[in-house]
Parts: C-alpha cells; structure tokens; sequence
C-alpha cells in the first residue's frame, strides 16, 4: 500500500474522533468502524516498527481495536480519543515484547520478518534503474532495522512516533505519560545509538 | 560529512520506514477481519484464571488503572490499615498468685501449676471490673484450661 492510505481521510468534512466515540456508546457499531479505519494504518505502523514482525502486528492491531471496543465505556475524555487508542496499541505492544522476551530469553531472528522487511504487497521503494544503488539501500534498510532493533522499547517508541510517524514531542508525552523533556532525551539517545550504528553507511 | 548532514540522513532513512506497511487490500479488508475477530473473541469463553491473569500482568489499561485494579489496592489498603490498628494481643501473663491474665482481661487457672488443674468457677473472674463470673470452662486438657465459654475465647 501506499503511506497515503495510512494516513485519516479529511476530517474536516466528517465527525470528529469524540462524536464517533459517542454514536459508538449509542449503539452504532458504524461508528467505531469508522474509528478503525482512520487510526488502522497508523496504529499498525506503531505496532509494527515495535515487533518487526506483520503477522504479530496483525494480531496485536485486532487486540488492540478489541480491547479499545470493550473499554469504551471507561473513555471519559480526558485525553483524546487519538491518545487513548495509541496508549492503549503502545501498551499491548510492549506486553507482547516483555512476554516474547521472557518466553526466548532473546528475541529469535525467527521472530522477525526476513531482512526486517514486510512480506505484504508493499511497493518496491528501490531504484529501478541502478542496482548498486537498489543494493545499496537494501542494505542500509536491513541495517537500520537491525540497529532499532537493538535500541529499549522506550527509545524505539519515539523514535517511531516522532521520526516515522511524524508527532510532536508534547503528542509523544502525552501517548507515553512523560514529560517533553523525557521526549527529547530519549530522542537524543537513539538518535547517537542509530549514528552510530550506521555511522558507516551515512557517511557514503 | 558533517555530524548534521549525517542526522540529515538518518531522518531521511526512518522516513522511508513509513512505506513498510501492507498494501490498501488489507487495510480494505480490515474492518471484516475484526468483525470475525470480535464474533471468534465473543464465542471463546475466558476461563476465570486468565482474567486474574491478566490483571496481574497488566493491570493499568491505556494509563488508567482497571477498577479490578483499584479494587484490589484498596482491599489492600484495608487489610493493611486493619493489621496496625487493630486491638494489639500479647501472650498470658503470669500472676504471682498463679492466675493467668489474659489481655483481654479475664483471669483464669494457671497452667503450671496442679491445683489449678481443678478449676473452678468461682477461679474465672474479670479483671477489668474484678466482679466474679459463673462462666465454666468448656473442657480442660492435661496442662490447663484450653478454652473456656467463647466469650472468653482466646
């Protein structure tokens, strides 16, 4: 797929998050599939650059999409409904990676998708028209994959919300229940790791 | 290359990260894959235990904690607060008479000694108000009385 359909449709010309919320409290089931659609490619970007692996992603997305369906009724509003839901993604995801880590004792290559690559119909983002470059930039991929991999959850995490997923340090606080500060020191720290981790192939 | 431009370039390369994502077909295909999902979740019947589990090792829920949670810290909180306020018991003590007196102030036949084997009534007296009590002991075993009327349980 491409990014753009991972991104909400126009807001502006339909209900707002919180209305949906609503008319999914009243019984309108339609109103929580429109939920689904407007946070489903985001949700599984965050979910998947945290396990690596899109056959865990999917599961993890339809607990996610459950567990968030069930617990409606406890959404007061305090916080959006967009904070909410990745709280709730951001959660499950790392219960799933303390528990894969305590089932191995260390996460398997198995684990993860072949090259840290999905195996979904995703598009070719490499040059067609120079294969050093192509290879090159293979390479460079299955080496940033491999040095996130490496990084804490918490350090993955924003560098996923922030760097991939494009939002603000204040969003990021408030998705990981920190303070900015905290935001921008983990920021600063994986940032250094990744350097230098790829410091060989940034540097060409 | 500058430490900037090497930054740069790393934000350039998370960035590409965005298009490993499936392809609209599944995204498409979503909303029917949770609708089975959910119907597959409704049907599967949790035992009791996974709950409990769950509880245990995941008791907060997008940074609030479950009432399960809540409920449990303050039944916690009560039997906490229950166990240091509580009425503090110490053992029997021993009277120079050879009476025991047991904190909640009733005196009875000691144990160490053979007379008081043979208990009688007029022996079980309340020490808080030294009236005398008609209260009979239940049954006595070899070494003293073991327990008397539950009132005066101990």
């Amino acid at each position: 797929m491409s990014a753009e359909t991972a991104l909400p449709p126009d807001l502006e010309n339909g209900p707002t998050d919180e209305e949906l919320v609503a008319s999914t409290l009243k019984g309108d089931l339609g109103a929580y599939d429109e939920l689904i659609r407007r946070f489903q490619g985001r949700l599984y970007g965050v979910i998947y650059h945290l396990t690596s692996n899109h056959e865990d992603t999917n599961d993890l997305l339809m607990e996610v999409f459950d567990k968030a369906y069930r617990s409606l009724p406890t959404f007061r509003g305090q916080s959006s409904f967009y904070t909410w839901i990745y709280r709730i993604a951001i959660n499950r995801s790392f219960n799933f990676l303390d528990k894969r880590k305590r089932r191995q004792g260390a996460m398997s290559l198995n684990d993860l998708d072949e090259d840290g690559l999905p195996k979904l119909d995703l598009p070719d983002i490499s040059p067609q028209n120079d294969p050093n470059k192509s290879i090159m930039l293979n390479e460079l991929q299955n080496k940033l994959n491999e040095s996130m991999l490496k990084l804490s959850k918490e350090h993955r995490t924003v560098v996923t919300l922030f760097d991939i997923q494009g939002l603000a340090h204040a969003e990021i606080a408030k998705i990981m229940g920190c303070t900015e500060g905290t935001v921008r020191s983990r920021l600063h720290y994986a940032h250094k790791q990744l350097q230098k981790s790829l410091g060989f192939y940034l540097k060409k | 290359m500058t430490p900037q431009n090497e930054f740069n370039e790393l934000q350039k390369l998370l960035r590409l990260k965005r298009l490993e994502t499936p392809g609209r077909e599944y995204f498409d295909r979503f909303v029917d894959a949770f609708h089975t999902y959910q119907r597959r979740e409704i049907l599967q019947e949790e035992p009791w235990y996974a709950k409990v589990v769950e509880v245990l090792f995941e008791p907060w829920v997008a940074g609030v904690p479950r009432l399960a949670t809540v409920a449990a810290s303050a039944a916690c909180l009560l039997a906490g607060v229950a166990f240091f306020l509580g009425p503090i018991q110490s053992g029997p003590a021993q009277l120079a008479d050879g009476k025991v007196a047991h904190p909640r102030g009733i005196v009875v036949a000691s144990a160490q000694n053979d007379e008081s084997l043979q208990i009688q009534p007029e022996l079980i007296e309340t020490a808080a108000g030294g009236n005398e009590t008609e209260l009979r002991p239940l049954y006595v075993n070899g070494h003293g009385a073991v327990a008397y009327d539950s009132r005066l349980a101990f």
